[in-house]
Parts: C-alpha cells; sequence; structure tokens
C-alpha cells in the first residue's frame, strides 16, 4: 500500500523536511515513518506528531505527501532513486541536490527548486522534477543534469549559475534567467526577454526539446501541440561564462519575435 | 524426387542453412514519411551481403509518427554483420553518412533495454567539433550535433542483438517474367516484423557458392549448378527440367522463429504465384547453425 503523510496541521515553525525520501522510508512500516524525526524551526520533531501516516515505504510505489506544505524546506532534496507526490505547495530548496527518480509536486514549489545549497556549486544532478503550479525564483540554479518542468511561471533567476541541464517552464521563465549558465538549457514556454548576455542565434524546431516535452506530457504536465510542433528561439549564453547554453523561447507560428 | 507439391509448385526436401548474427534496430525520424524513407534507403544502400559490403541491412517497416520517440513518422531498419563489433562500424558509417546528412532526421536505438550496446552519438558526437551537446531525457543520453539545418539528435548508444542471417528460398519457374512474378510475391509476404530482406526489392539473381573452381582468391563465385544456361555445360547441374530461371530470396531475421515464419510465408506465396519449384541453398550442414526444412514449411501461415 501507497505511504501517505497527510498533514494534520500546518507546523508551528519551518520544517526541514530532507530526511522525507522513498530511499529512507523503504521497507519501513507506519509506525516507524512516524517515528522519523525532522527539524522544525530550533527542534526536532517527529513525522507522526505532523503527518497520518498509512501504508508502508514499498519499493516501487512513490511517497505521497498530502497537505499544504509551503513550511516545508528540502521536499525530496536529495534524493536519489524513487518518486515523491506532494499532493499541494511546497517550500523552498524541494529536489534540491537530488540525483535521481521522480519528484512531482501538484501545487506550487518554492525558492531554489532543485537548486545547489548555497556553497556547493552543483544542484540537481539527475532526475526529474514537475510542479504543476509555478516555482519560486532561482529554480535550478546550480543544475548539472536532469528536468525541472514547471507547467506555470518559474520566478526570477532561474538556471542561476547552472552548469547543465533542463529547466522547462511552459508559463514561461522569470526575469533575469540563466546568469552564469554555462551549459543548460532554460526552455520558456511564453515571451521573454532575455539577459544582455544572451545573444540571439536562431529560430527552429529543436528536436531534443521535443523529446523533453513529450516527456513532460507523460509526466502529466499538459503541453499545447504547438509548443512540440513550433518554432522556438535559441538565445546563446551566458556569453560571460563558456556561451555554451541557451534559453530557448517559443515562437507562435507568425514569429513573434520583435 | 523428393518433396512435396504445394499450390503450382514442386516443394523439394532441402533447407535453408543459417548463423548466428548480431544487429541493431534502428529508428529514423523525420519530418516526412517520405524523408525518414529516403534516409532509411540511403541507410540500407550497399548492404546486401557481408561478403562484399560487410554488413546486411534493411528497411523493416515504416513507423506511424504516434509510435517514434519524437512524434515523427519513421522507419526502422535492421542492420546485421557477424560481430557487434562489425555492427557498431558499420551503424556508425551509415548514420554518419546517410542519415546525419539527410534533411530533418533524427535517428534513435529500436532495441532499448538491451544487454549489449555500441555506441553510436557517443562516437557521432565528434562530428559537432565541440559544438555538440547532450541532454539525458528518461534515463537515456541523447547528442544533439548541430549541422546546417539545425540539430541532428543521435542516441548515444543503440543495442545490440543475437540474430539469424542467411535463412533463404530459392524459387524457380518455366521463364524469367514467372519466375520473377513469384519471388516478388513472396518479398511482399516476407517483409514483417524482425525481418530485414538485403537485396533489391528482397530479391538475388546472382546466387553464390563459397570459393571458385578457377580462382583460389575468390570467397565466393556464381552458383554454376542453378544457372540455367549452363545446364548442359556443367556436369553438376542442379537446374530442374522445366524450369528456366531462379531467384533467391536472402533473409535476416532477429530470431529463429522470425527467419522460419517469413521462409513459411513465402513459399506459400510463391507457391501460389507461378512457381514450378521451391528449393532452399544451404552448404550442406555443416556451417550453419541452424536448420530450416522446408518440409517443416508445409502449413500454411
Amino acid at each position: 500500500m501507497t505511504l501517505t503523510l497527510s498533514l494534520r496541521s500546518e507546523p508551528p515553525a519551518r520544517i526541514l523536511a530532507p530526511g522525507l525520501v522513498p530511499e529512507r522510508l523503504r521497507g519501513l512500516n507506519a509506525s516507524a515513518v512516524a517515528a522519523v524525526e525532522v527539524r522544525c524551526g530550533g527542534e526536532t520533531i517527529s513525522v507522526g506528531d505532523l503527518f497520518e501516516v498509512s501504508g508502508a515505504g514499498a519499493e516501487d510505489e512513490a511517497l505521497v505527501l498530502a497537505g499544504d506544505l509551503r513550511r516545508f524546506d528540502c521536499v525530496g532534496a536529495r534524493m536519489s532513486s524513487g518518486e515523491i507526490a506532494v499532493r499541494g505547495d511546497v517550500g523552498a530548496w524541494a529536489g534540491a541536490e537530488m540525483s535521481g527518480g521522480a519528484l512531482r509536486i501538484f501545487g506550487d514549489a518554492g525558492a531554489r527548486l532543485g537548486a545547489a545549497y548555497p556553497g556547493a556549486r552543483a544542484g540537481m544532478t539527475g532526475g526529474e522534477i514537475v510542479v504543476s503550479g509555478d516555482a519560486g525564483e532561482e529554480t535550478g540554479a546550480g543544475m548539472r543534469r536532469g528536468l525541472v518542468a514547471v507547467g506555470g511561471r518559474t520566478g526570477n533567476g532561474a538556471g542561476l549559475r547552472m552548469l547543465a541541464g533542463t529547466v522547462i517552464a511552459l508559463g514561461g521563465i522569470g526575469a533575469e534567467a540563466g546568469l552564469g549558465n554555462r551549459r543548460g538549457s532554460l526552455v520558456s514556454g511564453r515571451p521573454v526577454e532575455p539577459l544582455p548576455a544572451y545573444a540571439f542565434a536562431a529560430r527552429f524546431q529543436p528536436p531534443a526539446l521535443r523529446l523533453q516535452l513529450r516527456r513532460v506530457r507523460e509526466l502529466g504536465l499538459t503541453v499545447d501541440d504547438a509548443l512540440i510542433r513550433g518554432s522556438w528561439a535559441r538565445w546563446s549564453g551566458d556569453r560571460t561564462e563558456l556561451s555554451r547554453g541557451e534559453i530557448l523561447i517559443f515562437e507562435d507560428e507568425e514569429g513573434s519575435r520583435e | 524426387m523428393s518433396g512435396y507439391r504445394l499450390g503450382g509448385a514442386h516443394v523439394t526436401d532441402s533447407f535453408a542453412e543459417a548463423f548466428p548474427m548480431r544487429f541493431a534496430r534502428l529508428v529514423i525520424t523525420a519530418a516526412t514519411d517520405a524523408w525518414a524513407l529516403e534516409a532509411a534507403r540511403s541507410m540500407t544502400g550497399f548492404a546486401t551481403s557481408v561478403i562484399g559490403c560487410k554488413c546486411e541491412a534493411a528497411i523493416e517497416r515504416g513507423i506511424a509518427a504516434s509510435d517514434t520517440p519524437d512524434g515523427r513518422p519513421g522507419a526502422a531498419v535492421l542492420l546485421f554483420a557477424m560481430d557487434r563489433e562489425g555492427v557498431g562500424k558499420r551503424v556508425l558509417e551509415r548514420v554518419g553518412q546517410s542519415v546525419m546528412t539527410c534533411p530533418t532526421t533524427a535517428c534513435f536505438d529500436g532495441l532499448p533495454g538491451a544487454e549489449k550496446t555500441v555506441p553510436l552519438g557517443g562516437s557521432l558526437r565528434y562530428f559537432g567539433d565541440g559544438f555538440q551537446a547532450s541532454k539525458v531525457i528518461a534515463g537515456q543520453r541523447f547528442w544533439r550535433i548541430p549541422v546546417m539545418e539545425g540539430e541532428f539528435l543521435v542516441s548515444e548508444s543503440v543495442g545490440v542483438g543475437t540474430g539469424v542471417g542467411g535463412g533463404n528460398i530459392v524459387i524457380g519457374a518455366g521463364d524469367d517474367a514467372a519466375a520473377l512474378a513469384a519471388a516478388e510475391a513472396a518479398a511482399v509476404a516476407m517483409r514483417g516484423d524482425g525481418i530485414a530482406l538485403p537485396f533489391p526489392g528482397g530479391i538475388v539473381r546472382s546466387g553464390s557458392k563459397v570459393g571458385s573452381l578457377k580462382s583460389k582468391s575468390l570467397p565466393a563465385s556464381t552458383n554454376h549448378q542453378m544457372a540455367p544456361t549452363l545446364r548442359v555445360q556443367v556436369d553438376d547441374t542442379l537446374v530442374p527440367d522445366d524450369v528456366d530461371a531462379i531467384f533467391e530470396i536472402v533473409i535476416d531475421g532477429v530470431t529463429e522463429d522470425a527467419v522460419r515464419e517469413a521462409m513459411r510465408r513465402g513459399l506459400h506465396a510463391a507457391a501460389v504465384a507461378g512457381a514450378t519449384h521451391i528449393t532452399a541453398a544451404n552448404f550442406g550442414g555443416k556451417l550453419g547453425q541452424f536448420h530450416f526444412p522446408l518440409s517443416e514449411l508445409r502449413d500454411p501461415p
């Protein structure tokens, strides 16, 4: 049976929840999961105090977190395998430095989604993060590999100091995206003004993006056929770095650039 | 003469002798069916026999847009060689020269999850001269090679399986037109999933024997026993009295069963399409690991 953690009520302080990942809970029954401890503000609190726990940690089933988890930071951080499904919003650092598996958020995500922790060079190094709502600032900061797909918009500064990997925002990436980006791909389903460190290269139909958008659709986001078939403007940058990263911006058939 | 009657044909008591071969399946997609087929045809050109072409390849089937990795129309190609190294070299050459060069194409591994692989994009990427980029999508790595049209997308590696090469049927009739019509009908019936007919139109007219009567350096020479014009010139002719033209269809398949069933389809199609004589080619049975006796193909497909 799927391991489901349903939030009882809003926690008294911010919760650091990096322990709530499938690989740590695998094989645990409900009471063992309830006994797992997480940081709540300056204190330690057990999962059972916060959540109604049902089911057990199974090998091939998603860990379900249900409720308004906006006060929960680091959900799915450093996870390496398995799947987390969050039925609600999450706080900052969700999927930070994640290396594998799938994190699905059926709501909004906070800042630094899939990002690197302060001082670390690399953020997410593998796996897939799918957010059906919006994501906060600096989504995918320091990301090295993997996919972050956002159904709505990302906040400002997506892909900050990104090494590689892909951030897709169907509703558009926020301003100042891709500062210090080396080889990463930022994909915006809506028009956006790239930073001056980016230069327009060409309009084309990126074959890899076609595959990625189909994958995003497979992962449950609604992707318009026009995005899959249409033309994208490629902006190269960050030119103060390698200039090998890209921002891809969707253009409708008529071509909306400038 | 032993054997059996099938339709208008006498089927001899012979067998086809086949060998284990390694193969790769490539899925080529493009903006249109026509361009996908163009690339697939180019890639499978000059790939009739390992003897002269170092590989045997053919288009397996067209693939609807809904069934390809990128949602565009495509074609599946099967390429066979004697070993994995051979498959790797030939796939690399042919995708590099025939698929990457072809407008709008992308090229994917058609055997995902195979235990053994050979590099494809992992080597072709050097054509990108340092400007290439990779993406890992759903656990698989792809290479994006910048080209004048945009980008060529290609799987990092392709799976290699063990298949069967050298299945065949040999179709004879009273004149060349009738024999060709029967062979054409057989080729149409034989194509299908897991099957490659590497010769032009699936049909070979210059069946060969191993070695040569005259020259020590020739690896293969004409099958004089099956050449109707030599009927009275050689002592060991095998051309039946009422046959004046013979065609062979060579089959490479992904499994023994695929080859057997293709032979069965071809046999039955030829037998009702004008063939008067159907047999199969072998090397006496000592060389090939797989034997396909025509006597076992009597039941219709």
